[in-house]
Formats: structure tokens, C-alpha cells, sequence
């Protein structure tokens, strides 16, 4: 019987070595070189995590198995974490292109695939526990005015040579810098850039008479005509035709272009500093969709779930549209610029009293998490050259799905999508970009503040006391955490 | 009986009856899921249900497992600088694997340190006692929300962030077993034991012996509710899972919702992968299930 | 009943006692405990995301802000809403369905019983899909429904409705709740002694009345183990709101759980989250122990 409770140790025991085992082998995946330099992490960069008993065994593990890198200060492998930018979503096309980053330099890559839903919340986590990735794709409103402001970015100001400040577009690169105590820095490196637009389904403005109403050769509208289209697909449908999503923040660029377009009110300052959607002209804006009768305030869905309706043909306008979806195939595999039952999807500015719209602008690109590991944040800046100053680079945009960000590469042209219709029939709203506000400090805790304005406006009774009551209170959290 | 016979009788047919729309609704849930994901994306998007599929496709399944792979296991042999990787196969197939793992460990870890701690909760008198199980109590019904950004840099320092021991630990530490068991072993004569301890028995013996074949439908009850609320448990898994190998099946359905969230037929695909093995286990052992359950009323 | 122990055999006790409790409280001092202290500790700074900033002992201002907080205040009345409703309408629910069923032949009584466990098996996350879509404004089944026997008009945004939406969150938290108590409450009812009910029959009680003096009081002990399980269990009610709603619409489903997580990783303050986990645990103490205090004294 002894044997059984030895038998009963034994388990125990081993459990628990594995536990300790376990640490290494799927904290990192893939070869064991990255295990060791997390484990430089731990004991190097986080020195308020005080490693435990139990950390050290693990560090010390997978170093004697460290293959000992050629040169020391390029690491073998880094993490990437990357947004659903067009294709960078998308396993094969990413493989495709860290695998001929891996070919020439002899770096791996390991990929994480990320959702707007909710992977601000897994960045945050993993900057909680200090195991954020390498390296991050997204756009400045997160790498500059978040992650960067915070502290957690590498300043990459020597990437923005001269020639990479001739080439690239102005308004791009501006958004990728901030001031960190007093000095000019650099937290992104961009890559694509698009403007974000609105989607109307073709068949239904033409069935409900509303197709008079749109300029589909210069795709723009006035607000008067969107008041009439809407109306004239309410009257005919009977339904709600479009809805101001409220339910997060997923897409909510798409709101704030409508809300700041109709009357031409504005987001925040042209410098930055302090959110201005508590202007009358919003609340004007706010005011007019409550009242459509085709515009529904719906905080049960957000951007994600306002395409699936219109791609299902439920709304007839979309609010959170862009480049990307206008150029991808839906799923239902009707095609590109299609909906699920085959009508046409065409791209729209917002629309404006004055004829000008001001599309909200999207720049995308790298940013390296301050590892404090010298040579993981060598090998993730080698990446970034690769990808977006390189020859490469034209393969790398042209899996965003959005237009690049500079014309030419180290002076050799670059033309990704002259051979695409639709990307150039786009370009017509390209002209539309606005102001790239969202570097704008506390701009995460400005974007919920937004969506639950909404939800509030949405829930009141409709009055100019009421909205302007939601706005202001709202406006103002956003302002407090802006400082 | 006889008196109100046609009023017991009335009373019986309209509880069936009641009874049967309430198993409906219960079932619809899982009814549509399945049936969901063999739909097609227009039939699943029509905005008139369609109550049975008028086609069925494997789309949604053939998406699923190409959407992302992983290796189907990573295993490191201890002191060596071995890793044993599995075959790549569909990430969905290794959310599967992990999971499994994880409400494995849970269980068996909770079963045997809570049974041991129970115990002495129970029949040993020492100082502290009191104390400590007061703690137990007042921490028993805590969500684990209270603790989540110490928690998160505790696993980081740790280095377990991002790892499914990160899962399985908070819960085996989650006191509720140990109030269990606890109820449990108070039943167990106190006369046995010092028999046990006369005849000369070590503590361990006495333990194995006599204690845990006593509790061990206690046991088995709380293996039960260990493994079913492990296998469910979203939060601690969407807190400390990153890498999308090592996610768990809910955690992958709900990052794929998050991602697809055009595509119903996919998310229906993913989460059939999600209920339909647990529930097959669900059925397999249902009479244990259910008596594992009762008797852990019984003393509770 | 115990005799006075020796000194000698007191400490041999406390030892092995200690020695069996080791396992346990490891993990139990390792991953709650120590979590906690440190949850207590961080809830009188200004703890926050920036890397930058130096955590500052603020006292307690976090405190005192949650009472000024009205999203914290309307959580705190949310997840008290929960709780209150949900606790007693499961046990109702359930000690009706088990009495109605107890009774009939093997083959229904595991039918039913399976039928109501599907929902806790099949997991939230599963389950929450397809609840979104029944829930759905456009192209929801309740919508179709309603709408096709001519009960409403209009289709109804459930879950994007204040009025509706914490409704909607329970009746999902229902159904995956009863499934335990259920297969108990059928367990307790057969254990009841048949005699006691036979001679109370023969004395011309009604139904009512049997089960209210004779299966009642015999069924106690399951009821109050099926009221703790089923408090701890509609505290942990987050993936419905996380996955569902995200607390809105309009506050209307936030619950302080979700707002904690909320105010870590939307507003990036993490002291102000732990101050508010600290009196939910304070809150979830005191009620646990009201709950043990009556379990004791029946």
C-alpha cells in the first residue's frame, strides 16, 4: 500500500515539474531561442516583477538550449502582432511575406493575428504583464497617442532619414511623431493610408427612387440629399436603412464622419489637444440622425456587425466602409463590390453641406514594444525596413489592401495598384482626406467616451437639451483624460 | 387521491405539456448551432429562419480548419533540451487539445489538494483552523474579476502569463473544493479514524485508506463541477491567453466571432466544435454526472 | 464527545493538519490570497498604464470617488439586480421542474434532466452565439416570432434596449444556470420519506400541504447548497456581457465585474479597478457569510 502514496508523490511531483516545464514550451512557441531572450526579459526589463523561485529555473532551462545566435546583436526570432489590415489578417498572405523576410535575414517571425473586437484588450494585458510583442502593426491613434504615450513604445525618430522624409507622404509621417519630454520622437513607421468612406447598396437606392440623389461618378453627396435618400428608403422599405453602431468601439471612425461631416463640425483643435465634439454642429448632426426615421442609434451592434446587415442586405448604407472591403470578396462568394445577393456596393464620401467632406484618414505601419532586449529591437527594425522601405514593400502594401504611403522607395517608384480599377476610381476620394486627429492625447479613453455618448444620445428622448446634456459629459471625460 | 383525482390529473397533463416547451427551448440553443453551421451563408443569413437546412455544406467546417493552424501539442521533456512538437494541424484542433488539458489538470489537481485540506479541515483540531476556514468561506463566492490586474502581473513575474498554467492554477487555488470536501469529511466517524490511529497507521495511510474511499463520491462530485466550470471558464482564459496556440476552444470561438463576425456560418461551425465534444462526454457519463452531482448535495 | 487532547498529541494534530493543508494553500495563499493583498495594496494609489508615472499613494480617493461614480453605483445596482433575481427564480424554476419530473418513469425523468444540463455543458461562449442571433434587431428569431403572431409591431432591439437589454442577460444566465439544481432538487425529492407523505395523505393533507410540512423541510439542506451555488454562479456572469452588450446599452447591463474589467483596459486605471474589486470582495464576503450563518443555524 505504500506504494500507492509513493505512486501519489510521484504524480504530484510531476505535475508539478511539468508545471515548471510547461513555462517554456508554450510561453514561446516554435524553436527555443526566443525562450531564452524572454527569459533575458523577465530578468532584465521588468525588474519590478522581482522573478520568483520558480522563474529562475525556468530562464535558466531553455538558455542551455539557446543555439547561440551568430551575431549577438540581432535576435532569431521576433514576435509580430498585427490588426486585420486588409490581408495582414490573413495566415498565408502574412506567411508569405515573413517568409521572405526570414530568407534574407535569417529572422523568424512569429505572427499573432488580432481583432479590432478585441485586441486593444489583449495588448493591454500583455503590457500588464509585460509580455507584449515585438513588434505591433497598426496606426498611430494606437502606436503614438496610446502605447507610445504611455511609455511602452521604442523611439525609432533615426528610421525617418532624409529620404524616407522626402518620400513618404507629410501628413503620414507627422502623425507618427510625438513629444516625449520635450523631444521629438518617433513611435510608428508607416506603411498604407487610406480614407475611410461609406458604402451604399446600389439596387436598393434605385429601387426606392433614392439614386437621384448621389453623385456616383465624383461619389459625393450633399447632407441634404443623404436626408432625402434616407427618407426615400424608409418610405419604400419601410425599415431602418442605416445605423449609427454604439455597441464599442469597433468602427467608430465611420460615426465620427458622419456625426462631424453633416454640419461640418469637427472631432478636435487642429492642434491636437483638446476634443471639440461638443460643437453645436454635432450636436446639430446628432440630432438630425436621432430624428431620421431610417437611422436607427443601435447599441447592440458595432462596425463589424453594421457590415454583416448590409452585406446581408438589411441596411442599405454602410457607415463603416473602406478600401479594402470595397476591394475583397464577401463571403458568400458573389464577388468583389457585391453583397451577399449579388447587388452592387458603391464607395461614398460622407456627405456635407458644403461639398467638401472631410474623410477620416487611417495610416498604418510598425511600431517596436520597448522589450529592453537590444537585439530583438535591432531584428524588429530590420523587419520595418523590410517591409516598408524596401523592394519588398510593394508586396507588403499590396496585402493591406489600402494605398501606399509614399510614392517611391529609396528613389525607385512605386505603383501598387496601377493595374487596379477599382483603387483607382477610389483615388477620386483621396482628395477628401482630412485632418488625422486621432493622435490626440487620451484618444482610447476618448473613443469609449464617444461610443457611449452615443448610446446615451440614442437612449434620450431626442431634445437639443438632452443630446447636448450627453455630449457635454462625455466631451469632457474625453477632454479630462486628454490633460 | 381519489378526491381530487381529475384536478391532479389536469395539473399533471399541462406540467408535461409546459414541460415539453421548456425542454424545446432548451435544446433550440444547441439544435441551432449545429444545424447552423452546416447551413449556407445565404440560408444562415435570411432574415426568415430557416428551421431546417434546405442544404447542408461543410463550408463552414472546411473555413474553420484552414482559417489558422498550430501544432496539435508542444511538449518540452524536463532537463533536456528536447521539445516534442506535434504535426501542424487546425489551430481549431490544438484549442481543443489545450482545453482538454486544462480541465484535466484543473480536475485531478483540485481533487487531490482539496480532499487532503478538506480533511484536515475537518478532523483535525489545530490553531488557526477557525480562522483559515473562515477565509475559505468569504473568498468562496469571489469573482476572479476582484483580482484581475494582480493576478495578470503576478503570472507575468511568474513567466506563466500567456500560458495555460496560468488558467489551471487560480482555479485549483479557488476554495470552493476545499469547502466541499470539507462538508464531506465530517461525516466521517471520528471513531474510525482513531481506531485507524491505534492500530498504529501513519497519517498518509490513514488518509488514503479510510478518508478517500469514504468521500470519494464527494470526490467525484467536485471532479465534476472542477472540470465542467474550468472548461467554461472565459474570463481567466481571455485574461491570460495570447498566442492563438495557445488559446482554448471558447476563447477561439469568441476571438473568431470577434474577427468573422460577417460570417455566422463559421462562428456556428466553431462553436459545434466547442459544445459538441463536451457534450458527448456529458452524455457518455451522464449517470456519474448526475450522481456525482447528487451526492455532492447530499452533505453540502 | 472529543476528549481533551494532550499538548503532545495537539501539536502532532496541528502539524499534520498544516501538513495536509500544504498543497492546498499554495495555491489557495499563491493565487488568491497574495492577489488579493495586493489588490487592497494597489487600491489606495493611482495606478494606471503609463510606464512613464510613478504609482502615487492617493489614500482614499479611489474610495471616495466610486460613490461619486455613477456608472459604479448603477454596476453595483446591476449586479445586485442579477443576483436578487436570478437566485430565487432559479430555485423556483428548478424545484418545479424536478417535482414534476421526479416522479416519472427512468427514460423521461434522464430526458429532461440532460435537456435542462445541455445549456451549462454546451458553455457560454457557444451559447452566447446563439443568443445574439435570436436577440437580433434585424433578422432575430424573437423578433420573427413576435411579430408573426401579431404581439408587436415593431421589431424590438433586445439587447440594444435599456429597458430590456439586463433583462435579456438574465434569462440567458437562467438557462445556463438550473441544469445543477434541477438534477439535485429531483435527487432530494426521491430521498424523501414516502411514509411521512402516506400518512399525511391518509390524514387528508393536500398537496400543497404535504410538500410544504413534509418535503420542505427535508429538501433544506439541498436548497441552501443550491442558493450558494447559484450566488457564486450569478457573480460570475461576465462572458454574457462582455460578449453580448460590453455593459451598455447606456449602462444598462453593467455589472461591477465587467466595469472593473472596463476601467482596467478601456480607462487604463488600475487603481481605481482594484478599489472597486475591493468592495465587491467586501461586499461578496459579507454576503457569503450571512448565507453560512443561516445554513448553520438550520
Amino acid at each position: 500500500m505504500k506504494k500507492k502514496i509513493l505512486a501519489l508523490a510521484l504524480a504530484l511531483c510531476m505535475v508539478l515539474a511539468l508545471a515548471a516545464c510547461g513555462v517554456s514550451s508554450t510561453t514561446d512557441t516554435g524553436s527555443s531561442a526566443p525562450a531564452a531572450s524572454s527569459g533575458s526579459e523577465g530578468s532584465g526589463s521588468s525588474a519590478a516583477s522581482g522573478g520568483s523561485g520558480s522563474s529562475g529555473s525556468t530562464s535558466s532551462t531553455p538558455a542551455s538550449t539557446d543555439a547561440a545566435p551568430a551575431a549577438p546583436a540581432v535576435a532569431s526570432e521576433i514576435t509580430l502582432w498585427t490588426y486585420p489590415i486588409g490581408n495582414w489578417g490573413n495566415e498565408e498572405t502574412v506567411k508569405a511575406l515573413t517568409d521572405a523576410f526570414t530568407a534574407e535575414t535569417g529572422i523568424s517571425v512569429k505572427v499573432e493575428y488580432l481583432t479590432y473586437a478585441d485586441g486593444d484588450d489583449k495588448v493591454n494585458t500583455a503590457l500588464t504583464a509585460n509580455q507584449a510583442p515585438d513588434l505591433i502593426m497598426e496606426g498611430p491613434e494606437r502606436l503614438v497617442s496610446n502605447w507610445g504615450a504611455n511609455g511602452y513604445m521604442v523611439n525609432i525618430g533615426d528610421l525617418f532619414d532624409e529620404t524616407a522624409i522626402a518620400e513618404i507622404n507629410t501628413a503620414a509621417w507627422l502623425a507618427c511623431l510625438a513629444y516625449s519630454d520635450e523631444e521629438l520622437v518617433a513611435y510608428e513607421y508607416p506603411l498604407c493610408m487610406t480614407a475611410h468612406c461609406m458604402g451604399i447598396n446600389v439596387k436598393a437606392f434605385e429601387e426606392a427612387g433614392a439614386l437621384q440623389y448621389v453623385d456616383l461618378e465624383n461619389h459625393t453627396w450633399t447632407t441634404e440629399q443623404f436626408i432625402n435618400a434616407v427618407n426615400a428608403l424608409y418610405d419604400y422599405y419601410g425599415d431602418t436603412v442605416g445605423a449609427v453602431f454604439c455597441g464599442g468601439q469597433g468602427g467608430d471612425q465611420g460615426t465620427r464622419a458622419l456625426v462631424n461631416n453633416l454640419y461640418g463640425g469637427t472631432f478636435t483643435d487642429e492642434a491636437h489637444k483638446v476634443y471639440t465634439w461638443d460643437d453645436p454642429k454635432n450636436i446639430k448632426a446628432l440630432q438630425e440622425l436621432y430624428n431620421l426615421k431610417g437611422i436607427d442609434f443601435d447599441p447592440a451592434i458595432v462596425g463589424g456587425d453594421e457590415i454583416a446587415n448590409f452585406y446581408n442586405g438589411i441596411f442599405k448604407m454602410a457607415f463603416c466602409w473602406n478600401i479594402a472591403q470595397q476591394l475583397n470578396p464577401n463571403s458568400a462568394g458573389t464577388g468583389a463590390e457585391k453583397t451577399l445577393n449579388g447587388d452592387d456596393i458603391a464607395f461614398m464620401a460622407f456627405p456635407t453641406e458644403s461639398g467638401d467632406p472631410k474623410l477620416q484618414g487611417g495610416i498604418w505601419g510598425f511600431g517596436i514594444f520597448n522589450s529592453g532586449d537590444e537585439a530583438r529591437i535591432e531584428a524588429s527594425r530590420q523587419f520595418i525596413k523590410f517591409m516598408a522601405a524596401s523592394e519588398h514593400t510593394y508586396d507588403a502594401v499590396r496585402a493591406s489592401n489600402f494605398f501606399a504611403v509614399r510614392d517611391s522607395v529609396n528613389g525607385k517608384p512605386l505603383e501598387v495598384w496601377s493595374d487596379n480599377e477599382i483603387m483607382n476610381q477610389y483615388n477620386t476620394l483621396m482628395q477628401y482626406l482630412g485632418d488625422y486627429y486621432q493622435v490626440t492625447p487620451g484618444w482610447a479613453q476618448a473613443r469609449t467616451a464617444w461610443w457611449n455618448m452615443l448610446q446615451q444620445v440614442g437612449a434620450s428622448d431626442g431634445s437639443e437639451a438632452a443630446i447636448t446634456a450627453a455630449v457635454n459629459e462625455f466631451c469632457g471625460q474625453a477632454n479630462a483624460a486628454a490633460g | 387521491m381519489s378526491k381530487d383525482n381529475g384536478r391532479s390529473k389536469a395539473y399533471t397533463i399541462c406540467s408535461w405539456v409546459i414541460l415539453i416547451i421548456l425542454a424545446f427551448l432548451f435544446i433550440f440553443p444547441l439544435y441551432w448551432i449545429i444545424t447552423g453551421a452546416l447551413k449556407t451563408q445565404a440560408a444562415i443569413n435570411s432574415p426568415t429562419p430557416q428551421w431546417w437546412p434546405g442544404e447542408f455544406t461543410l463550408r463552414n467546417f472546411q473555413t474553420l480548419f484552414s482559417k489558422r493552424s498550430a501544432p496539435l501539442f508542444q511538449f518540452k521533456i524536463p532537463f533536456l533540451p528536447l521539445m516534442v512538437t506535434g504535426p501542424i494541424v487546425p489551430a481549431a484542433i490544438r484549442w481543443l487539445v489545450n482545453t482538454v488539458f486544462m480541465a484535466v489538470v484543473a480536475m485531478v489537481l483540485t481533487c487531490v489538494t482539496a480532499a487532503m485540506a478538506g480533511y484536515a479541515l475537518a478532523k483535525k483540531r489545530f490553531i488557526g483552523r477557525t480562522l483559515l476556514f473562515s477565509l475559505i468561506v468569504a473568498a468562496m463566492a469571489l469573482p476572479k474579476q476582484v483580482i484581475l490586474i494582480p493576478l495578470i502581473r503576478e503570472m507575468s513575474a511568474l513567466g506563466l502569463y500567456d500560458n495555460i498554467w496560468a488558467v489551471i492554477f487560480p482555479t485549483v487555488g479557488w476554495p470552493f473544493g476545499v469547502f466541499l470536501m470539507k462538508q464531506f469529511s465530517e461525516s466521517i466517524p471520528g471513531e474510525m479514524l482513531e481506531a485507524a490511529r491505534i492500530d498504529g497507521a501513519g497519517e498518509m495511510r490513514t488518509f488514503t485508506q479510510i478518508v478517500v474511499p469514504m468521500i470519494k463520491p464527494g470526490i467525484g462530485a467536485l471532479a465534476i463541477f472542477t472540470f465542467i466550470n474550468s472548461w467554461n471558464d472565459y474570463f481567466m482564459q481571455l485574461i491570460m491567453l495570447t498566442s492563438s496556440s495557445n488559446l482554448t476552444i471558447s476563447l477561439g470561438i469568441a476571438t473568431m466571432q470577434a474577427e468573422n463576425s460577417t460570417d455566422y456560418g463559421l462562428i456556428m461551425a466553431g462553436a459545434t466544435l466547442a459544445a459538441v465534444p463536451i457534450i458527448v462526454v456529458f452524455l457518455i457519463f451522464q449517470k456519474y454526472f448526475t450522481k456525482g452531482i447528487t451526492m455532492g448535495a447530499v452533505k453540502g | 464527545m472529543r476528549q481533551t487532547m494532550s499538548p503532545e498529541l495537539r501539536r502532532r494534530e496541528t502539524i499534520s493538519g498544516y501538513l495536509f493543508l500544504l498543497p492546498s494553500l499554495v495555491f489557495f495563499i499563491g493565487f488568491v490570497v497574495i492577489p488579493m493583498v495586493m489588490c487592497v495594496a494597489t487600491s489606495f494609489t493611482d495606478a494606471n498604464m503609463n510606464s512613464n508615472e510613478v504609482d502615487h499613494f492617493v489614500g482614499l480617493a479611489n474610495y471616495i470617488e466610486l460613490w461619486q461614480d455613477p456608472v459604479f453605483l448603477k454596476a453595483l445596482v446591476n449586479t445586485i439586480i442579477i443576483v436578487v433575481v436570478s437566485v430565487p427564480v432559479v430555485t423556483v424554476f428548478s424545484l418545479w421542474v424536478a417535482s414534476a419530473i421526479h416522479k416519472m418513469k427512468e427514460a423521461p425523468l434522464s430526458f429532461f434532466r440532460v435537456v435542462f444540463y445541455l445549456p451549462v455543458v454546451t458553455g457560454s461562449v457557444a451559447v452566447t452565439v446563439v443568443w445574439k442571433w435570436m436577440y437580433n434587431n434585424y433578422y432575430g428569431i424573437f423578433n420573427y416570432l413576435l411579430k408573426g403572431v401579431g404581439l408587436i409591431e415593431k421589431n424590438i432591439n433586445w439587447l440594444g434596449d435599456p429597458r430590456y437589454a439586463l433583462g435579456c442577460i438574465i434569462i440567458i444566465l437562467l438557462t445556463t444556470s438550473v441544469g445543477q439544481p434541477i438534477v439535485l432538487y429531483v435527487s432530494a425529492l426521491s430521498n424523501v420519506d414516502q411514509t411521512l407523505i402516506e400518512a399525511a395523505e391518509v390524514d387528508g393533507a393536500t398537496n400543497f400541504q404535504t410538500f410544504w410540512r413534509i418535503k420542505w423541510p427535508q429538501i433544506m439542506p439541498t436548497t441552501l447548497y443550491i442558493l450558494v451555488i447559484t450566488t457564486i454562479n450569478s457573480f460570475q456572469c461576465f462572458a454574457l456581457i462582455q460578449l453580448l452588450t460590453s455593459g451598455g446599452p447606456n449602462y444598462a447591463t453593467e455589472t461591477v465585474m465587467y466595469y472593473i474589467y472596463y476601467t482596467a483596459f478601456k480607462l487604463f486605471r488600475f487603481g481605481y479597478g482594484n478599489a472597486m474589486g475591493v468592495i465587491l470582495a467586501i461586499f461578496i464576503a459579507v454576503l457569503s457569510a450571512v448565507q453560512f450563518r443561516l445554513a448553520r443555524e438550520k
